[in-house]
């Protein structure tokens, strides 16, 4: 993991990457567009009994079974309510032993973005809502900032895993 | 094909073939001096060295070559199959199969290996210095300045023809191939008399000219036997198709001895003259048979020549053909068999299980539209789609009678090992069941095979103290059983004690002092983690080591295990595993809006909830069963249904009930596995999709039954579970 963001943060540096916006709780939120495969209207998730709240349940993907993250509930706040332009962005991160795909929940997706590493601030020590260390920096764009999220980290599949079988224990341990 | 496909199908192959050689080994043991295992056995050691010599695997063809020297003398009767040369066999094999699998890591054997091939070699050779026939026979004939005539083993009174002749002419490949001319006679010789014998040397060309690596020779052999002319035939298997061979049978008409010496490539008159030497003919016949072929105008080819050989000595003819044929189904046969990369056929199960879906999805959409023809048609798609899924599923299933066999070896190594006399016996080796399975099961089923003849048999003397056989027996045995397999490995041994488990278990703290346990209860305790330790008590103790682990990986492929065991007189072990890890008949049940499935296999049967109180068990026909409200358990919001049902489940020995909403009744369902993320849940097996498109669970009913009784276990130890009859 730790090569793949200095890999990051070196692509960073070299050319401007595209990014795709995305609005979540108010905020303005942003991905590299290489591991976004597709974006899809929300609808049809199916949940899953004691799951705590970021992990809202599995959604149908053309015959593969995909896991559907709550962003809002992962950096810590509400689960994310469903309106009209809620969206699902289907993601694919990398880990240890292969790739997993895995869609996010979020408010409504803006645009795709052409973001030059010279607009790129390192993240505040604190500040922002989230953990620190799911910024990979903060774009500036017409005068607003942005938060690049380093997806490897926000969707850390290891720490997904775990926080499913520790609020299993705990639902069924009162 | 590039030289490392070609390499790989090599390895395969080989190992394949070891295999068979470690089967007909251990085979051998008990039945020495069966022919066809000796031959099997040589069969292999001589194909491996073969391709290897393709590949320029010299290691190999070089160690292959001395082991395949002995497996010759054995026969060519001049060696037995005593145990010890059995258990030598098993080391060479082992070694060669080192060596193949070095060669398949394009790496040079270790020094260790290399030691322990120059040992084997040592010995192997010992046994070729030891052959008394050998100092005779080690000059080879090819060396012979001129033709050589021998007489071996003549008799004054078989002057005749009432003997075979057989004509060799071998190829000049012959000891390229690794082939020994010598050795066929020497075989042959096993077979019957060789009465005379004439080698020809006519087609070894002068000294500058001659490959000392080719052979040149001919044999003219007159041969007494017995045997049929299929099995003198057989002979000269590995060496048909590029040798000329003639094998004409005793009696033969003076026609037939015309085309041989028409067809063979010497001198007639030579061949003639040879052939009255040999006593095959005498010298009126010689001249008979040269007379008539003057008559003959020209010489027919001798493609045709050998088509009338055949026509004149009709039943011998008929044997051969009929040998013949059989030889070419069994090639048939073997050609049938086509290897198929495994990830081809996943893709195509995965195919499969989308079509699978899809039908539904049709299925579901012909129903909602009410159309009469449109259903009918779906109903006739679904039912192929069926069948479909059914034959592709087989595709994956193997017999587990080679793994089975496998432990053969195992048995053998670990009962001189331990020093005790144990024999395996094998059942049901023919039941199929998925690759995937197959590969997962080796290792715990190993580890219950050592642990059962580790622990369970006891020491000759108690047993014979027991009134029992000193003989110890293993039982490996697999049948189907409702839609899953069972493994068994049953030992009649000392079995489990089980007030010494219960008290072991107490010790350990895995159950409260003064817990009343069925006997089940008890038994299972050896597998709960930490029941056992390095430490050795008794016969008992290690009977735990590393169970847990065992239980752990069988459930892992969504099985179970359980223990049958009988004090003083052994133990079972029952592996239950499902036939196929990609799809499951289901039973759809909804709870709220959710959907959820219960695999159709542990569906027992449904009834209508009409239970009052809190309390969670209900009186089924005068039996207590305990149920699980999914609506409770998954916190599912809303207020139940005025009507509710129980979906009464069976799993291994255990009965529950599962308080659901809706039954919404069977349905085919692919298995989508949970993935990462989801990977350490319990209670859910995997996801399916619906005809709708959406996921559903596939509820793991033993992961969730099992999971809830340990939890209500230290407080109400009997009301949760009861033991089916």
């Amino acid at each position: 993991m730790g090569q793949l963001i200095k890999a990051d943060m070196r692509d960073l540096a070299a050319e401007s990457r595209q990014y795709l916006t995305f609005t979540l709780g108010g905020e303005q939120f942003a991905v590299g567009t290489l591991c976004v495969k597709e974006i899809i209207e929300y609808g049809q998730v199916t949940a899953i009994p004691m799951m705590p709240p970021s992990i809202r349940g599995v959604i149908n993907l053309r015959g593969a079974v995909v896991p559907v993250i709550d962003l809002g509930a992962r950096f810590g706040g509400p689960v994310t309510a469903v309106g009209r332009r809620t969206c699902i962005v289907i993601l694919e991160v990398q880990h240890a032993e292969g790739r997993q795909v895995l869609g996010v929940v979020v408010d409504a997706v803006n645009e795709v973005l052409e973001i030059a590493p010279a607009d790129i601030e390192p993240p505040p020590a604190f500040g922002t809502h989230i953990r620190t260390d799911f910024i990979l920096g903060m774009g500036k764009v017409g005068g607003r900032f942005v938060i690049l999220l380093d997806i490897g980290r926000v969707l850390s599949v290891d720490e997904l895993a775990d926080l499913a079988s520790a609020a299993q224990h705990a639902d069924e341990q009162p | 094909m590039n030289l490392d496909d070609a390499l790989h199908t090599f390895i395969a192959e080989s190992l394949e073939l070891l295999q068979q050689m470690e089967e007909a080994l251990l085979h051998i043991e008990q039945a020495p001096d069966d022919p066809d295992t000796i031959n099997a056995i040589f069969r292999a050691a001589h194909t491996i060295k073969g391709s290897a010599g393709l590949f320029g695997l010299d290691g190999i063809v070089a160690f292959t070559h001395v082991a395949e020297s002995v497996l010759d003398l054995v026969r060519a009767g001049r060696l037995h199959f005593t145990e010890e040369l059995a258990a030598l066999f098993l080391q060479v094999c082992d070694h060669i199969g080192v060596l193949v699998k070095r060669a398949a890591e394009h790496r040079e054997p270790e020094d260790s290996v290399r030691q322990n091939g120059t040992h084997l070699l040592e010995w192997l050779n010992g046994l070729l210095d030891d052959d008394p026939a050998r100092d005779a026979t080690a000059q080879p004939p090819a060396t012979c300045p001129a033709e050589t005539t021998a007489n071996v083993e003549r008799a004054a009174d078989t002057v005749g023809t009432d003997h075979w002749h057989i004509s060799l002419r071998f190829g000049q490949d012959l000891l390229r191939n690794g082939m020994d001319p010598l050795a066929f006679v020497r075989y042959l010789a096993t077979l019957g008399r060789v009465q005379h014998i004439v080698t020809l040397t006519d087609s070894l060309p002068g000294a500058d000219d001659m490959d000392p690596e080719s052979c040149y020779l001919g044999f003219e052999i007159a041969f007494r036997s017995d045997a049929d002319k299929a099995t003198l035939e057989d002979v000269f298997e590995f060496v048909r198709d590029d040798s000329l061979i003639r094998i004409l049978p005793p009696h033969s008409r003076t026609a037939e001895y015309q085309q041989l010496i028409q067809a063979l490539p010497e001198d007639d008159m030579r061949l003639g003259e040879i052939l009255v030497r040999c006593g095959t003919l005498t010298e009126a016949e010689l001249a008979e048979v040269l007379r008539s072929q003057a008559h003959d105008v020209p010489a027919a080819p001798v493609g045709q020549l050998l088509v009338e050989q055949g026509i004149v000595h009709p039943p011998v003819v008929e044997a051969a053909l009929k040998k013949q044929q059989q030889a070419k189904e069994n090639r048939q046969a073997a050609n049938n068999l086509i290897r198929v990369d495994a990830g081809k056929l996943d893709q195509l199960i995965d195919l499969i299980g989308e079509l699978i879906i899809a039908g539904a999805g049709a299925s579901l959409v012909a129903q909602r539209a009410g159309n009469g023809e449109l259903m009918e048609a779906t109903a006739l798609l679904s039912r192929l789609v069926e069948e479909v899924r059914d034959s592709a599923l087989t595709l994956r299933m193997v017999q587990i009678g080679s793994t089975f066999n496998r432990f053969q070896r195992v048995v053998r190594d670990v009962a001189k090992e331990l020093g005790k006399d144990i024999r395996l016996d094998i059942s049901g080796g023919e039941t199929e069941l998925d690759k995937t399975l197959v590969e997962k099961i080796g290792d715990p089923l190993t580890h219950l095979v050592r642990n059962a003849m580790d622990h369970g048999i006891e020491p000759a003397e108690a047993r014979l103290a027991r009134g029992k056989p000193a003989q110890g027996l293993l039982r490996l045995n697999a049948y189907h059983e409702s839609g899953s397999i069972v493994i068994e490995v049953a030992d009649d041994g000392g079995g489990l004690n089980r007030e010494r488990i219960l008290r072991k278990a107490i010790e350990r703290s895995l159950v409260a002092e003064g817990a009343a346990l069925s006997d089940a209860e008890i038994l299972n305790l050896i597998f709960e983690p930490g029941f056992s330790t390095a430490e050795q008590i008794s016969n008992l103790s290690g009977r735990g080591v590393g169970m847990d682990v065992v239980k752990r990986n069988i459930a892992a492929l969504r099985g179970s295990i359980e223990l049958d065991s009988t004090e003083g007189l052994g133990t079972t072990v029952r592996i239950r595993l499902p036939l196929t890890l990609a799809i499951i008949d289901g039973f759809l049940v909804g709870v709220g809006n959710a959907a959820y499935v219960v695999p159709q296999d542990l569906v027992v049967e449904c009834i209508e909830l009409d239970c009052e109180g809190g309390h969670d068990y209900l009186n089924l026909r005068g039996e207590v069963l305990p149920f699980i409200r999914l609506r409770n358990l998954f916190d599912i919001e809303g207020a139940p249904p005025r009507r509710q049902n129980v979906v009464i489940v069976q799993f291994g020995g255990l009965r529950a009930g599962l308080v659901v909403d809706q039954l919404m009744g069977e349905f085919q369902t692919v298995i989508k596995p949970l993935g990462k993320v989801f990977g350490r849940i319990r209670g859910i097996g995997g996801f399916t999709i619906l005809g709708s498109g959406e996921v559903a669970l596939i509820l793991d009913v033993a992961g969730l039954i099992q999971h809830l009784a340990s939890q209500r276990h230290e407080a109400h130890p009997h009301t949760f579970l009861k033991e089916s009859l």
